[in-house]
């Protein structure tokens, strides 16, 4: 919402404060600030002229030549604009000033003709887009005044953010309340009341419905259809209002003055009587902007006759809207429900100054006020007769006045605040209330309709007081240094992953329902019935496809080829399993590994990856989990596994299948997984002990043996640590070469005794011992000429 | 009493040395001048043939001319050492900077970091991490957080559902872990919950459809206004360091009250946005049956804007495109 300073000053007198304080002021009692722009004329040197006379140019028809009186002198001006005749008072731009963006006016020939300068617009001034043509000022106006000084061309206007609770504060007068408190200045009265001269023509009468508790009206005759004066304009057109003709600038103004709003009707369109009702079903109504539009049972509208006019608080009809020929108005203000008014306007999609006052809700004793102001404007400017004020109203809203133990409000803000206080603030903001030495009472005023509660005038108090004045005290909770299960998890992941040169991504959780498809069939996808777009319909029911994405988008844009891993949610339209209204959600891990992995040196080599570079990352992070081979959808036949952990299941690892990489036009091959977190606890991952360190010389052994084809490295590792169970032991397998005929596996032995160094007969005993077992077991040869034991 | 000429030796001795070119010839040369056929070694065994007074003064001149020659000889190898190593290293002189410029970050994603980090703050008081469901129930997102029917807030256009009826939905709010956490725990309570929202918004410079925030909430006996003010202030300090300046300006949420924001005075002096805040409303504490003696504060910080605010990132879209030229910078 946009405030002008001197609008503000209005209502409280702001000249001695600075726009600086005026800033702060708005922002500690809640008013955040979007902008603020000080404004200043941008002319130079443009004074009040009257048209004296008007004459046809010699050598032009486009354009005439004026006389006009500055006052002091008077001038012959050459003039291209035809919207004003003899005696109007106008801007001059006469030689020597500036108008517009520093354009410089000065003595010019126009065809033969000397111009004296130029007569303005409003455009050509900056003051609003005006393309009728010369800006008209009242015949009031002194000849000769300096035109920066006949308005307030030296002002501050903000745009500023109101909070929603807060519907008092949509106009000058709410944020000039909530400064008269601030600065402790009085707010002042500017209503005058009215004196009657005809009688009304409409009735009105709006009927028992609740959802508008106050309707009033008053008619308009004789009056003329023209500009509103140049403060108003000037005032509407600074605070982003296009400015329009009298009536519609009137409404505007009392609207962004007081926070009513007002509907304006051509009273000699309107018959019979005027009523309030919600719309019936397949009602409907030409609203202003020529829409037809579809009525239902929850539109609140305005009827004549029974006949719709006007969706109450959103937006007027066409068939009574003021034009140039209306001579009679009816001017409406009324208090309507916030929730009816809201419905209509977001059903409809119609959302205007008015609808967001309803909505959040206006003075209930405002509407007579509104009138008020209406007619007095329209009474400064010309002469009109009105009628007196119909009231059709309920007077169905009340405030209870509300006790409370004054220890609350110490209670809840940790700091006692002073009678006194409490006393102003409560009186500058117009609350009624009574405090006493334990109690405080209050009464919520007709704008408040935020106050319902202790807690609500205790907020009021408190940021009167100014949030920034209470001191600071820092407690400490009940879990110190102790995340919990869910994030350790988290963090245990991370850190093993990307220190082994997986990199961590974030990926947005929907998409097609392709992508679902290709590795989890098996599972329904939660879809979204508004969603963004058709790429986003569903959530994710893996993270196997965003992980391939940004495998393949970094490949394709960057020319390199990492490993990456996402932790994140993946959802199905399964119950879930602990609440079961909402879908199954499992917080998940996605891991990806390409088959050639960019490695950051200068030679440019690739590390090669397989399907156990996948398994030992695996293993590294769960070291007591097993595979279990299971074909899946998505996965090479023989790559794909089972992880389990305790019998449990982890998740899933494998190969990209064949048909997948070359559907997705992949060149490398991908060993990707899955892993469910919430099927482990922390604890479990850290249930091992600690190997002790020998303090004797290791020995080693090279073996390589010939062995089958499906034979597991896993089971002679294991037999060789159980041979050396007493040992400190570090067993790996260092070839694995196949050809058509044979396999080769090389196998590294260290250990370690706990109690001696081994002799070398020793050692030889041992090696011996493990080959001979390792034979016999699995029915495997030794390849002697590569048996080398050191 | 022999006049054998010793400067003459030692002349020689050191001439010998500027010869050498490989660290074995050191105990050549001394074997050769002091060794069992040295000239020295000879005329010690010449000593028994003098008188008690010669052989008195002339053993002491062999034993100086001993000692003169080991120092010689251990100074010559030492500096010989010296010299072999430092031409060594002369050799070596590659350019630095090759590798200076490579960067390749924690290989963990800035959002997770910024989370971490707030996390950790929030540990060190005393908070632990709970997290709810990013699925939620209209309930959960709106009306146990006092958001009622009419509230523009539930309206279609920023919430995405995921069903026809509006009861359940994406979380637009990490609040509802509030409730969720609070529905399950008796208090004390003192939690963060970091993790992912949504809103109907198509990814862009300045919109994501998916975000994180940070909720926090405190709930005991006796927690005050003074304290949430106080707990925002230690947070900030930690993150953005020990000189920012803060303030808190009154703002409206639905779920506490007082409610306000905190601004932070950035490095051109201008005041930003980082967190919303409040004392946990009545009526929420009510809806999980929590009793009146207990009340609290909860705040909610965007972990998108952390992370602009502080490494001056202008796209939210960098942050889930997933570019590696982005993901190495942090």
């Amino acid at each position: 919402m946009k405030i002008l300073k001197s609008w503000l000053n209005d209502w409280i007198d702001l000249e001695a404060i600075s726009t600086d304080d005026i800033s702060e002021a708005l922002e500690s009692l809640g008013f955040e600030i979007e902008s603020r722009t000080d404004k200043t004329p941008n002319y130079k040197n443009i004074t009040v002229g009257k048209v004296l006379e008007i004459y046809e140019h010699p050598n032009a028809d486009k354009v005439r030549v004026t006389k006009v009186d500055v006052g002091s002198k008077t001038y012959e001006i050459v003039c291209g604009a035809w919207n004003f005749d003899v005696g109007a008072v106008v801007p001059v731009a006469l030689p020597k000033s500036e108008i517009k963006d520093g354009f410089k006016i000065d003595k010019r020939d126009i065809r033969g003709v000397e111009s004296n300068g130029m007569i303005c617009s409003a455009s050509e001034l900056d003051l609003w887009d005006d393309h009728a043509g010369i800006l008209k000022l009242s015949d009031e106006t002194k000849l000769g005044s300096d035109f920066a000084k006949i308005y307030n061309s030296t002002d501050t206007l903000w745009e500023i953010g109101v909070t929603p609770n807060r519907g008092d504060c949509m106009s000058h007068l709410g944020i000039a309340r909530e400064l008269s408190n601030y600065f402790n200045l009085t707010l002042k009265e500017n209503s005058q009341s009215l004196k009657s001269n005809i009688e009304s023509v409409i009735k009105v009468n709006s009927g028992k419905i609740k959802a508008c508790n106050s309707y009033q009206s008053i008619e308009i005759e004789n009056f003329t259809l023209s500009d509103s004066n140049l403060n108003i304009r000037y005032r509407l057109s600074s605070i982003g209002v296009r400015v329009i003709n009298n009536v519609v600038d009137y409404t505007n103004y009392v609207l962004h003055d007081i926070g009513q709003p007002l509907h304006a009707f051509d009273r000699d369109k309107l018959f019979g009587t005027i009523s309030v009702r919600f719309a019936k079903d397949k009602e409907n109504l030409k609203t202003l902007d020529e829409q037809e539009r579809k009525l239902t049972s929850e539109d609140l509208i305005i009827t004549d006759n029974n006949k719709p006019i006007a969706l109450a608080g959103v937006m007027g009809g066409y068939d009574t809207e003021v034009t140039d020929t209306t001579t009679n108005l009816l001017i409406e203000s009324a208090y309507f429900d916030k929730v009816s008014i809201m419905k209509t306007s977001r059903r409809l999609n119609l959302i205007s100054d008015a609808s967001i006052r309803f909505e959040r809700g206006i003075d209930f004793n405002l509407q007579k006020q509104g009138l008020q102001r209406f007619v007095n404007l329209f009474e400064n400017d010309q002469e009109i007769n009105y009628s007196s004020i119909i009231d059709s109203s309920k007077n169905g809203i009340s405030y209870d006045s509300i006790s409370f133990d004054k220890n609350e409000i110490e209670q809840i803000l940790g700091v006692k605040l002073d009678d006194n206080f409490i006393r102003n603030t409560l009186i500058k903001l117009q609350i009624e209330s009574e405090v006493s030495d334990k109690k405080i009472k209050f009464e919520s005023p007709s704008w408040r309709y935020d106050l319902e509660r202790p807690i609500d005038l205790i907020e009021e108090l408190a940021k009167h007081y100014g949030f920034n004045n209470f001191e600071s005290t820092l407690p400490i909770g009940n879990n110190l240094n102790s995340t919990g299960d869910y994030w350790d998890k988290r963090i245990y992941l991370s850190e093993k992953l990307s220190s082994t040169n997986f990199y961590e991504i974030q990926t947005l959780s929907f998409t097609d329902s392709l992508s679902n498809e290709l590795f989890t069939p098996e599972k329904i996808s939660v879809s979204v019935i508004n969603p963004i777009d058709q790429t986003q319909e569903n959530l994710r029911t893996n993270l196997l496809t965003s992980l391939i994405n940004t495998y393949k988008f970094n490949i394709e844009s960057n020319g390199k080829s990492h490993r990456y891993y996402e932790i994140n949610n993946v959802y199905d339209d399964s119950k879930h399993k602990k609440f079961k209204i909402i879908p199954n959600q499992e917080y998940s891990l996605g891991l990806l590994i390409p088959e050639n992995e960019t490695v950051e040196d200068r030679k440019g080599i690739t590390k090669t990856n397989n399907i156990n570079t996948l398994a030992n990352a695996i293993k590294n992070l769960f070291p007591s989990s097993e595979l279990e081979h299971l074909t899946r959808p998505g996965f090479h036949k023989n790559y794909s596994y089972l992880i389990k952990l305790d019998n449990k299941i982890l998740g899933f690892m494998g190969k990209l299948s064949y048909k997948i990489q070359s559907k997705l036009e992949l060149d490398d091959s991908l060993y990707i997984s899955q892993i469910n977190t919430e099927n482990f606890n922390f604890d479990q991952l850290k249930a091992f002990t600690y190997k002790p360190l020998s303090a004797y010389p290791f020995i080693k052994f090279d073996l390589s043996f010939s062995v089958p084809n499906d034979f597991q490295a896993s089971d002679l590792i294991n037999c060789i640590e159980s041979i050396l169970s007493k040992n400190e032991n570090n067993i790996s397998i260092f070839d694995n070469f196949t050809n058509e005929k044979t396999r080769n596996l090389g196998i590294r032995i260290v250990t370690r005794s706990y109690e001696k160094t081994y002799t070398e007969t020793e050692s030889t005993e041992i090696l011996e011992m493990i080959v001979k077992e390792a034979e016999s077991k699995f029915k495997i040869k030794l390849n002697t000429k590569d048996e080398n034991a050191t | 009493m022999p006049e054998l000429n010793f400067d003459k030796v030692l002349a020689s001795l050191k001439l010998r040395l500027d010869e050498v070119v490989d660290e074995s010839e050191f105990d050549e040369i001394l074997k050769e001048y002091a060794g069992k056929d040295s000239l020295l070694s000879v005329e010690r065994k010449n000593l028994s043939n003098l008188s008690n007074e010669d052989k008195k003064v002339y053993g002491e001149t062999l034993n100086n001319v001993n000692k003169s020659i080991v120092t010689n000889i251990k100074k010559a190898k030492e500096k010989f050492i010296n010299n072999k190593y430092a031409s060594l290293e002369d050799e070596e002189n590659d350019d630095i900077t090759i590798d200076w410029i490579t960067n390749t970050g924690t290989h963990r994603h800035i959002l997770s970091q910024v989370m971490d980090e707030v996390v950790n703050i929030f540990a060190s008081i005393g908070y632990k991490v709970a997290y709810g469901p990013e699925v939620e129930t209209s309930w959960h997102n709106f009306d146990a957080l006092n958001t009622p029917d009419w509230h523009p807030a539930r309206y279609e256009s920023d919430t995405l559902y995921t069903d026809n009826d509006l009861e359940t939905l994406l979380r637009t709010q990490t609040s509802t872990v509030q409730i969720r956490h609070m529905e399950e725990n008796d208090p004390p309570v003192y939690i963060v919950a970091p993790g992912r929202v949504f809103r109907s918004d198509q990814l862009d410079a300045t919109h994501s459809p998916v975000f994180h925030q940070l909720e926090g909430l405190a709930v005991d006996k006796n927690l005050k206004f003074t304290d949430l003010k106080g707990t925002l202030e230690y947070f900030v300090k930690q993150f953005f360091g020990e000189d920012i300046e803060t303030k808190f300006i009154p703002h409206f949420f639905p779920f506490t009250e007082p409610s306000a924001e905190v601004l932070v005075k950035w490095k051109n002096g201008e005041w930003l946005e980082i967190l919303g805040c409040g004392m946990v409303d009545p009526n929420v504490l009510n809806h999980v049956g929590y009793s009146d003696e207990y009340q609290g504060f909860a705040w909610g910080v965007g972990i998108e804007r952390l992370a602009m605010l502080k490494y001056q990132v202008d796209h939210i879209k960098n942050f889930y495109d997933n570019d590696l030229r982005f993901l190495e910078q942090f």
